[in-house]
């Protein structure tokens, strides 16, 4: 070994907020995820059961492409949601636990880089996978087509039915209103992923937090049928009161109305989404991605280490 | 200006009363890991802080880190409050049994830390190449850091927590689990930090190690700090003389033993052959000697 005689100073100025030390921790983050393989399992998975899907059943070719999307966009948001909540619930514990934690915090990072860090690398692997899934579907997507458009070719001859079917075919398929519902996916793996980034900050095991978060879920999707159901049932159709308000607006913002990105059924079933829509769920979406952030910032500022 | 300390007076560390208490989950009770902690380490020393499991060293170790806040008390890191994140410029960290990515390899481990300091291009580059020097990683800079045996891990560590060389270091327990040669190499790595003027806070249950490094000692038991002093004072037998002679006569020392029985109050209480330490007899037999590993 040498002696410490050639070491050169090394002193760069401290920055309050930095971003370099955010994307180190991120690059590391996102490193660290594609290199875990059941995520590569799961990823191979989603994308033969969405490859698979173009061969399930031999109806007319509308049938098909609904099929083809359904199970699809299905799939692609589950796995997406799976892969958000299995791997954030991991990197906070697995951290403390390997003591990594410490000599990064004992470094000049504040804790909000670390969370941000984190929570931005899960976002890039969440945005990798499903990319590779939206690929696989489009791609799918794009070969029925061409068999569909070599169906009726050979069935008719050139002409205004013809045209039609072809046009009928194209409506069918692809459609720019695809994309808000990729996006929607996204939106609603993201919300998972801070969910459970807010979790991992108090919770004592991995496992906790995996349940918990899929019970939000669950909860998620339950609440508002069950909001609707309690309000419909106040007496004289009376408008509840301010405390009544506030509590529903809480019990909301816990759990928060995974109904609202059921846009992406609509989607799946070739609804137009309208633009106003896509931008009020988009605008929740990450509304509830930057509560949690912060909420689990407060509760990670403070965690005993 | 009169007003201003200069940077060599104010010390590395100083803890002012410090306490720290953990709350018992569903129950109206604490457990006080600390108890009313004052001491100060002074820049360039090398401090041993002892104690037995459950004394309160890491519960001190992690609050002067700011990673656990205290209940009372104050900590302070060459005189800025080491609550603040930018108290950390100054302070590099080796916890008990570190673990690092095991996907990244030994460079790659230096690169991110080095970037979490603030680092750079071929600034970082050379960094990282030296410390991997210094630490006697070069060969092995390109294999992850999953595949590195206890030893490697230690030096790997200590790089990482000199990697924006700091003036501060706090170690804890650097020689656990490490062979008798790594623990030797760490053991000179630390004096040399010392003669570099680095500062060290060092946490270890190795008495033998502390003692041959350390300038002063605190001894903290239940929470408390039971002694603190310098090392040499602490453990020194005020009454009792030891000389150690080389090629001395029999004529000389049956003479020495008179001149002791002649003078009252005085006493032969033991003539032995000095023993060299078994660290030191392991290493010759082995032939691991570090400076030529």
């Amino acid at each position: 070994m040498a002696t410490t005689e050639t070491l050169i100073p090394a002193h760069p100025r401290h920055t309050l907020f930095s971003f370099a030390r955010i994307r180190a921790i991120t690059t590391n983050t996102l490193l660290e995820l594609v290199r875990l393989k059941v995520f590569y399992f799961m990823l191979i998975f989603a994308l033969v059961l969405i490859g698979s899907s173009a061969f399930m059943v031999k109806f007319t070719f509308q049938q098909q492409f609904q099929v083809l999307k359904d199970v699809s966009l299905g799939a692609m948001s589950i796995f997406t949601w799976l892969l958000a909540v299995l791997s954030t619930a991991m990197l906070l514990p697995k951290d403390i636990e390997d003591r990594t934690l410490y000599t990064i915090l004992a470094k000049p990072v504040p804790r909000l880089e670390y969370l941000l860090g984190k929570l931005l690398g899960v976002l890039l692997m969440l945005l990798l996978a499903l990319g590779a899934m939206s690929a696989v579907f489009l791609a799918v997507l794009y070969l029925r087509e061409q068999s569909a458009f070599a169906d009726a070719m050979r069935g008719q001859a050139p002409g205004e039915a013809l045209d039609a079917a072809l046009r009928e075919i194209r409506a069918s398929t692809f459609t720019f209103n695809l994309l808000p519902g990729i996006c929607v996916i996204y939106l609603k793996a993201a919300l998972c992923a801070s969910l459970t980034l807010l979790l991992s900050t108090f919770a004592s095991s991995w496992i906790f937090t995996v349940i918990t978060s899929v019970m939000v879920y669950f909860i998620g999707h339950v609440q508002p049928i069950a909001r609707e159901y309690w309000l419909s049932q106040m007496p004289g159709g009376h408008d509840p009161s301010l405390v009544l308000k506030l509590f529903l607006g809480l019990v909301a913002l816990v759990f928060p109305d995974f109904q609202i990105f059921n846009l992406v059924d609509d989607v799946a079933a070739g609804n137009a989404v309208p633009a106003a829509m896509f931008f009020k769920t988009a605008a929740l979406g990450l509304g509830y991605v930057g509560t949690y952030t912060f909420v689990a910032y407060l509760s990670f500022a403070n965690k005993e280490l | 200006m009169f007003f201003l300390k200069s940077r060599m007076s104010v010390p590395a560390i100083s803890i002012q009363n410090l306490s720290k208490e953990f709350p018992i989950p569903f129950r109206r009770e604490s457990v006080a890991a600390v108890k009313g902690l004052s001491l100060e380490v002074q820049a360039g020393q090398v401090y041993g802080l002892l104690g037995p499991n459950g004394s309160g060293k890491s519960t001190t170790m992690k609050i002067v880190l700011g990673l656990v806040s205290p209940t009372s008390g104050k900590t302070e890191i060459f005189g800025r409050d080491s609550t603040l994140v930018e108290s950390r410029e100054e302070v590099g960290f080796l916890p008990e049994n570190p673990y690092f990515y095991k996907y990244l390899t030994g460079q790659e481990t230096l690169e991110f830390y080095g970037k979490l300091c603030g680092l750079r291009g071929a600034r970082l580059r050379e960094r990282t190449r030296e410390l991997l020097e210094l630490v006697g990683l070069e060969k092995a800079a390109d294999r992850r850091v999953g595949g590195y045996s206890k030893g490697m891990l230690q030096r790997i560590g200590l790089a990482q927590a000199l990697v924006q060389e700091p003036r501060l270091l706090v170690l804890d327990e650097p020689t656990a689990g490490v062979d008798p040669a790594g623990s030797r190499e760490i053991r000179d790595l630390i004096l040399d930090f010392k003669r570099r003027g680095i500062t060290v806070l060092l946490c270890s249950h190795l008495l033998g190690q502390v003692q041959e490094i350390c300038d002063r000692i605190g001894i903290l038991h239940q929470g408390v700090l039971i002694r603190e002093g310098p090392l040499t004072e602490l453990i020194s037998i005020e009454n009792q003389t030891e000389l150690i002679l080389e090629t001395a006569p029999a004529d000389l020392l049956r003479e020495i033993e008179a001149a002791i029985a002649r003078t009252p109050g005085s006493r032969l209480l033991e003539q032995r052959k000095p023993q060299t330490t078994l660290e030191r007899f392991f290493l010759e037999v082995t032939g691991a000697n570090p400076d030529e590993r």
